[in-house]
């Protein structure tokens, strides 16, 4: 491939007075997807990203700058949270969650772990019935709906893995298009464990290519994927994986430092375009025959509630009042362990294998939903030494300097994946009081556990501790399961529905209020799965793109 | 009320909190300025940006407390008072008001503990750590600030002043090489590469 100067303009340029095909907000998991899709379907198509414009070379071995994700997502100074535990409740001024701000969103710093949904994951509520104090519902589509995009997904974006090695995985129509990365200690750990325990351990499913692929190049496992940018762009994030494909069309534009601030609409009650703020806190509009937002299951709800008129007073597309409810994040827990000899997770992509067999739980337990493990060591140095060591650790002195010197290179980690059950009460709102940088209200979250949430992850727990001890190790410790932020899953604020009295988007994520308006990221998930959103949000987003190409192409889409 | 991953998980819960954050976030603004990158390397220089040479000498003793020098070099050799001054001079300004407080407080205890004595260095090492105890006891934004700017001192890149001679990666055992293969480590010596 030629080698492009970092800043130089590679699209399409628009004027804003130009009306586009699409306008998108957000040019993350989801819009990068869009943007490729939509411009590659012949559609002229502009993309409003809050954040940078970063490239591969950008991207550094440096914890202190990168490690924190301080330099790639957003900035509680200038964009600060509120949080309250229930509706009735003042909230009060703190960071809560952490999303990508730049050109190809989270995508760029995550973890890169691409598990499908599973049947189950579509279909709970009616298999298993209501739960007291859960908004549970089934969503309008099936994995047999959504199977054929999970495999666009795999084959598009470029992810690694291994067909039929997880007896627990849903049926497919494609193997993956590269063999899994190589396993590392800790999945020959993560197999011994489960070996012992009757369980399976199979190659982790990762959007990082063991191979080169597509003119990308193959992962040398340096080992800083996450909350790093890939320097190799041997990570499968959009900024990678989608994005330049979207320019290389000449028909779309990714415009950075551009911060929507409303969907505009008609007086036929139509979406006609974003109001933006550019680089210098001007207001600019940018016209569009359809508008696109995959701002996040935070910022998305909040643009909508932002964009309140007279003909949508309570915020667009909220007719339901379903905008920024049900608020899920994934469930999680996780133990460390120490063993006797190298482990070195410090090579390596984080996940080399996962264990699924607890994804649908024995109903004798009790316990909605499930989750999945994996096995891993994913604490760069500085955070290593201050978060990394059991708690009950010195926290300074020869004690604390020989446990760093045992434990950085012996110690595994055992994460629980898990169900997050929807609660009306959990959302996302605009804060009545408090404003960012720009004057927009701050985004307020309402957040308290389903109690079936605080059993299943102390369950969870158990089983990382049993999978610790089982792999053999020395000494095992549960880490503090209290409360804790921010987060960064951010999912179920647009749920996707059939009944528009009780969902915000259609099965093709249309606004069921504002047929020109389309929105697809975390926010329309129904249920928040065991973990890993990603693949699930990108499966949407090529759905979605279809649909929408096709409407637009019938001109039932303006 | 989780999240999907640890590492996130603990960087996050400690860049997010107020005192831990600002060792951990070099904050993005200093990043695109250029004004975090263009401080460093710091050759070992007598000449302080924001310390006296009697504060120098007190957060020297304080971080060899923390990472201590045995058979194997510790905070002291790597430089980590170095990298603290600097970076309270750059991306970390917003807690010099905490570390002079600190050091203010710190120096009336030695003066009440111990008559006579006008520093916290000029103790011995017994007398250093009974003190330090009674900071983490009782000036907990002061003791975490000073837990973190040495881990922050002793691992991050040596450019940024401390971890000279990358003697805080050669304690723990990570090596900043960046390409690796298989074998990663002892329990997959036995594997062969699939991809």
């Amino acid at each position: 491939m030629r080698k492009t100067a970092p800043d130089q303009q590679r699209g399409a340029t628009f004027a804003p007075g130009d009306e586009v095909d699409f306008v998108i907000v957000g040019a993350g998991a989801a819009g990068g997807v869009m943007a490729r899709e939509l411009s590659q379907a012949g559609f002229r198509v502009v993309v409003l990203e809050q954040g940078p414009y970063l490239r591969a070379a950008d991207f550094k071995h440096d914890e202190l700058a990168m490690g924190t994700l301080s330099a790639l997502t957003n900035d509680w100074h200038s964009q600060p949270n509120t949080f309250r535990t229930s509706p009735d409740a003042v909230a009060k001024k703190k960071g809560v969650l952490k999303y990508g701000r730049l050109v190809g969103g989270g995508s760029v710093h995550f973890t890169a772990n691409y598990w499908r949904f599973h049947e189950i994951d579509f279909i709970e509520r009616g298999a298993r019935g209501p739960i007291a104090g859960a908004d549970f519902a089934d969503w309008p589509i099936t994995y047999a709906d959504l199977e054929p995009y999970y495999t666009k997904v795999e084959w598009e974006i470029g992810v690694s893995g291994l067909a039929g090695a997880n007896p627990f995985d849903p049926p497919r129509s494609r193997g993956y298009p590269l063999p899994p990365l190589p396993i590392k200690p800790l999945g020959v750990l993560a197999e011994r464990a489960a070996k012992k325990m009757g369980w399976h351990a199979f190659p982790a499913p990762m959007a990082i290519l063991s191979q080169p692929y597509r003119g990308r190049s193959a992962c040398v496992h340096c080992g800083f994927c996450e909350t790093f940018g890939c320097e190799m762009n041997a990570k499968s994030s959009t900024l990678a994986a989608m994005i330049p494909d979207a320019e290389k069309t000449g028909r779309c534009e990714i415009r950075p430092h551009s911060y929507a601030r409303r969907v505009e609409t008609n007086s036929a009650g139509r979406a006609t375009g974003v109001t933006y703020f550019d680089a210098e806190h001007h207001e600019i509009f940018q016209r569009a025959k359809s508008v696109v937002l995959c701002a996040n299951g935070a910022e998305t709800p909040k643009l909508l509630l932002m964009s309140e008129s007279s003909r949508f007073p309570d915020g667009l597309a909220n007719s339901s009042g379903y905008v920024g409810r049900n608020l899920m994040f994934n469930g999680g827990a996780y133990a460390g362990g120490v063993f006797e000899h190298e482990i070195n997770g410090f090579k390596g992509v984080v996940d080399s294998r996962v264990i699924q067999d607890t994804y649908e739980l024995d109903p004798a337990l009790g316990l909605a939903g499930g989750g999945g493990f994996d096995f891993r060591h994913d604490l760069s140095p500085i955070a290593f030494a201050l978060g990394g060591l059991p708690f009950d650790a010195p926290k300074w002195g020869p004690g604390y300097k020989q446990m760093l010197r045992e434990y950085y290179t012996r110690s595994a980690y055992v994460f629980a994946h898990a169900t997050s059950l929807p609660m009306e009460t959990n959302s996302i709102t605009l804060d009545p009081a408090l404003e960012d940088a720009w004057g927009l209200p701050a985004i307020r979250m309402t957040f308290a556990e389903h109690p079936n949430d605080v059993k299943l992850n102390e369950y969870m727990q158990d089983r990382a501790i049993d999978l610790l001890e089982a792999a053999g190790a020395k000494k095992s410790w549960r880490f503090p399961r209290d409360p804790w932020f921010p987060q960064v899953h951010l999912l179920g604020t647009c749920r996707m529905g059939n009944d528009p009295k009780r969902s915000v988007v259609d099965r093709y994520n249309r606004s069921h209020d504002v047929p020109n308006l389309i929105v697809v990221d975390g926010s329309s998930f129904v249920t928040s799965g065991r973990g890993q959103p990603t693949m699930t949000i990108q499966a949407l987003a090529f759905r979605a793109a279809e649909h929408a190409a096709r409407a637009a192409k019938r001109g039932d889409l303006s | 009320m989780h999240q999907g991953d640890i590492a996130r998980r603990q960087f996050l819960r400690l860049s997010a909190n107020a005192v831990t954050g600002v060792w951990l976030a070099a904050a993005a603004g200093e990043l695109a300025s250029g004004t975090l990158l263009s401080c460093a390397p710091a050759p070992h220089t007598s000449e302080w940006h924001t310390f006296t040479d009697a504060d120098a000498a007190v957060v020297d003793a304080i971080a060899a407390l923390i990472i201590p020098t045995d058979d194997t070099p510790g905070a002291r050799e790597a430089g980590v008072v170095q990298f603290i001054d600097r970076s309270l001079a750059t991306f970390a300004r917003d807690q010099r008001a905490l570390f002079a407080n600190g050091l203010s407080d710190l120096k009336k205890r030695v003066g009440a503990a111990h008559p006579g004595v006008d520093s916290f260095s000029k103790l011995d090492a017994a007398q250093q750590s009974a003190l330090f105890h009674d900071v983490e006891r009782t000036n907990s934004d002061f003791f975490t600030a000073l837990l973190a700017a040495t881990a922050a001192g002793m691992f991050a890149s040596p450019e940024y002043g401390g971890n000279r001679d990358k003697l805080g990666w050669k304690l723990l055992g990570f090596e900043d090489r960046y390409f690796w293969q298989q074998p990663f480590g002892y329990y997959d010596r036995d594997e062969v590469t699939h991809a």
